[in-house]
């Protein structure tokens, strides 16, 4: 009935593994969407303006509607159009789309929030493209950018506990799957509840540290 | 797919939308006290408004969802699993709203509490007639996107039994083998409310801009 | 006249954290009279009249209004006694302020914002707080922009406003801090004008300005504020005329092209 230290210990390893699957899905998944939603942004930005229409509409699809439609309809849509992942791949598919949607208007956001006078006056000093980007643009991006990113992060790791309805094998799974087992719910998610806590203070924590790192920047920016 | 299904998911969409807007008003309510909470003189209730908003933003609502669901039984609580949705999505809305209300409060310029002061504004006053109206206009974008958040998330509720909308898809898809038209089509219910509130969102941003920009 | 005068301050020190930024100022603004206020940037001006206003707390000194101590009295030793908060507001009452960067409230008219005070403070009816704005507002010269927001509003007319507002409350002081430092040239004119009726009236002002021609022809009295102390006062006349300070004379350099050259 209750959820006694003994059982913690003897399902330590499962949940131990469980809790690797979630951080690796949510560390891959903001990654691959953070680098696509880049790219994203970067195509709309600076490509010709057919493709910025273009990816409006699946960019604003995403944006407006609940991840788990998409997951279900990724993960039970999928094989009736040939695809048909495993659980995990359909997670990670899925985390990376739907993070790449939101990334993808962050960056945007940077991009519109740097002065055009700041490039202008990278270029008069003899800078060419790229080193204007390196140089100017992603320094003072990533100062302007960093909260929100690591608030978005942040959603992604929480995005991973939907994941455990398509039965991918990660935290609140494996801790339903134990609740089930012992019935044993309020301990099994009350411990859940303060993992997932502790996750995102850590996270949110660093966020920051590099922000006092980076605040030399701040000036510049604001 | 058929109009009898897609009407079926309309008829979901109004349990969704209702949950939405339920819990919205009452995590408004709620967000309010909350962040009259973290910006109170007392430390205790400081210290309690922070913890709130942090466990609350910290920690997936599924979860949350979870825990309360099994939680209310255990404290004697037996509600229909309608209410668990309700005071699981009410309290991690408050959270989020709270955060917002803290932020438009604190983006009110200090001048214009300065220039009330010099007029003689009580605290109250200064208050009701200055911050508030102002913290309101400077937030309800945040607001919008917000109540937009809770819509999508209300698709989780269907993990305590809720027939809402997505879980209407799920069980319509399961008997009918059509899972792709079927949460296509859940997707695209939820695309258009979000229009219509974020329509209804510029509509009310553009009544509240006093003068023109 | 009393012989009290309107505003005194004494051995008035503040600090931030570590920073003194008035080091023991005294200062006497009798009734009726124009003080202009200057000094270079970061001496301590904006930080006298916010005080003299309570939007600051002075560490020590004591300020009197008409003859009443605001904030803190002297107790029998000299130590400082604080005040309560109600008697405070009503010395406070004596006082009408205009800043800078206007603080117009920006979601009430231009008629709301001087109507706000009368109704939710002074307990007027509407209606009597309507006509009475309008009185101010048609004063300062803008009737007709009654019911625009302060959005729609030029820099000179939202101060116009703003004064109005401060003047609707009816205060035997008033404290202007660089008025026209946000204001574009040529609408300078406009503010400097109402100022100059106001001072005609009878008003008591007391102005930080960087608008040396006015200082000189509507001041009655200068002071002179450098790091903190008080190190000039006079007449203008006698403070900018020759022979001057020393200090004045390399912050009027600095000032040349701002009409001070008049002067020189
Ligand atoms: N709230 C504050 N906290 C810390 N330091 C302050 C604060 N307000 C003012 N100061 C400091 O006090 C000093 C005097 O500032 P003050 O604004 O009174 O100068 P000023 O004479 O009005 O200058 P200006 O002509 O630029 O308006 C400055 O060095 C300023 O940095
Ligand atoms: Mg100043």
């Amino acid at each position: 009935m209750t959820f006694d230290l003994d059982l913690i210990v003897l399902y330590l390893p499962d949940i131990v593994r469980a809790l690797g699957v979630t951080i690796l899905l949510w560390l891959a998944g903001s990654a691959l969407g953070l680098l696509v939603g880049f790219l994203i942004a970067v195509a709309r930005r600076y490509g010709p303006r057919w493709l910025d229409w273009a990816l409006l509409a699946p960019v604003e699809l995403i944006r407006g509607t609940p991840f788990l439609v998409q997951i279900f309809l990724l993960y039970y849509g999928g094989p009736f159009i040939g695809l048909s992942l495993d659980s995990i791949t359909a997670g990670l598919l899925g985390l990376t789309i739907y993070g790449a949607a939101y990334y993808s208007e962050l960056w945007r956001s940077g991009f519109v929030a740097i002065p055009k006078g700041h490039v202008e006056a990278a270029q008069c000093v003899g800078l060419n493209r790229t080193q204007t980007l390196r140089r100017i643009i992603l320094p003072e991006m990533t100062m302007l950018l960093l909260p929100s990113m690591v608030n978005m992060t942040i959603l992604m790791l929480k995005e991973t506990a939907i994941l455990s309805i398509i039965s991918v094998p990660e935290l609140t799974l494996a801790v339903s799957a134990l609740g089930t087992k012992y019935y044993a719910f309020v301990e099994g998610f009350a411990i859940l509840a303060l993992v997932y806590w502790a996750l995102v203070e850590a996270c949110s924590a660093l966020g920051r540290y590099a922000e006092s790192r980076l605040s030399k920047y701040r000036f510049a920016v604001s | 797919m058929s109009w009898k299904l897609f009407w079926l998911l309309v008829e979901a969409a109004r349990l969704t939308i209702l949950l939405s807007v339920i819990s919205v008003s009452i995590g408004f309510l709620l967000s309010s006290l909350v962040c009259a909470a973290v910006m109170s003189t007392h430390r205790s209730a400081r210290i309690a408004g922070k913890l709130f908003v942090s466990f609350f933003r910290g920690t997936p609502l599924l979860v949350q969802l979870l825990l309360i669901y099994y939680l209310l039984p255990q404290i004697g609580l037996n509600v229909p699993s309608e209410v668990a949705a309700i005071v699981g999505m009410s309290l991690c809305t408050a959270a989020y709203q709270a955060e917002i209300l803290r932020g438009g409060f604190s983006s009110v310029p200090r001048g214009l509490i300065e220039a009330a002061n010099m007029c003689g504004f009580s605290k109250f006053a200064i208050f009701r007639r200055i911050r508030l109206p102002i913290a309101v206009q400077l937030t309800i974008p945040a607001l919008i996107s917000e109540a937009i958040m809770m819509l999508k998330s209300s698709s989780l509720v269907s993990v305590v039994g809720v027939v809402e909308l997505s879980r209407m898809a799920q069980d319509l898809a399961a008997s009918t083998y059509r899972p792709l038209e079927l949460f296509a089509a859940a997707g695209l219910i939820y695309l258009i409310i979000n229009l219509v509130v974020a329509g209804f969102g510029l509509q009310l941003e553009k009544r509240m801009q006093w003068g023109r920009t | 006249m009393s012989a009290k005068p309107a505003i005194k301050v004494e051995k008035l020190v503040k600090r931030f954290g570590k920073t003194t930024v008035l080091e023991g100022i005294d200062l006497a603004v009798e009734r009726g009279q124009v003080t202009c206020l200057i000094g270079p940037s970061g001496s301590g001006k904006s930080t006298l009249l916010r005080c003299i206003a309570l939007l600051e707390e002075a560490n020590e000194g004591f300020i009197e209004i008409n003859g009443e101590p605001l904030g803190f009295a002297s107790g029998p030793n000299g130590e400082r006694v604080r005040l309560p908060s109600s008697e405070t507001q009503k010395v406070r009452a004596h006082i009408g302020m205009v800043f800078q960067q206007f603080n117009l409230w920006p979601h009430m008219t231009a008629l709301g914002n001087v109507t706000e005070a009368l109704v939710t403070v002074r307990r007027m009816l509407r209606k009597d707080a309507e006509q009475r704005a309008m009185t101010q507002l048609s004063n300062v010269g803008l009737s007709d922009r009654a019911g625009h927001y302060p959005s729609e509003l030029s820099g000179g007319q939202q101060q116009r406003v703003a004064i109005a507002r401060a003047l609707a409350l009816d205060p035997d002081i008033m404290l202007f801090d660089e008025p026209t430092s946000s204001l574009d040239p040529e609408l300078t004119g406009e503010v400097l004008a109402v100022m100059r009726d106001l001072a005609e009236s009878g008003m008591t002002m007391l102005v930080v300005t960087h608008e040396i021609g006015f200082a000189a022809s509507v001041g009655s009295k200068i002071v002179f504020l450098d790091q903190g102390k008080l190190i000039v006062e006079g007449k203008p006349e006698e403070v900018f005329g020759k022979p001057r300070h020393e200090r004045i004379d390399q912050f009027l350099d600095t000032y040349l092209d701002r009409g001070a050259a008049t002067l020189l």
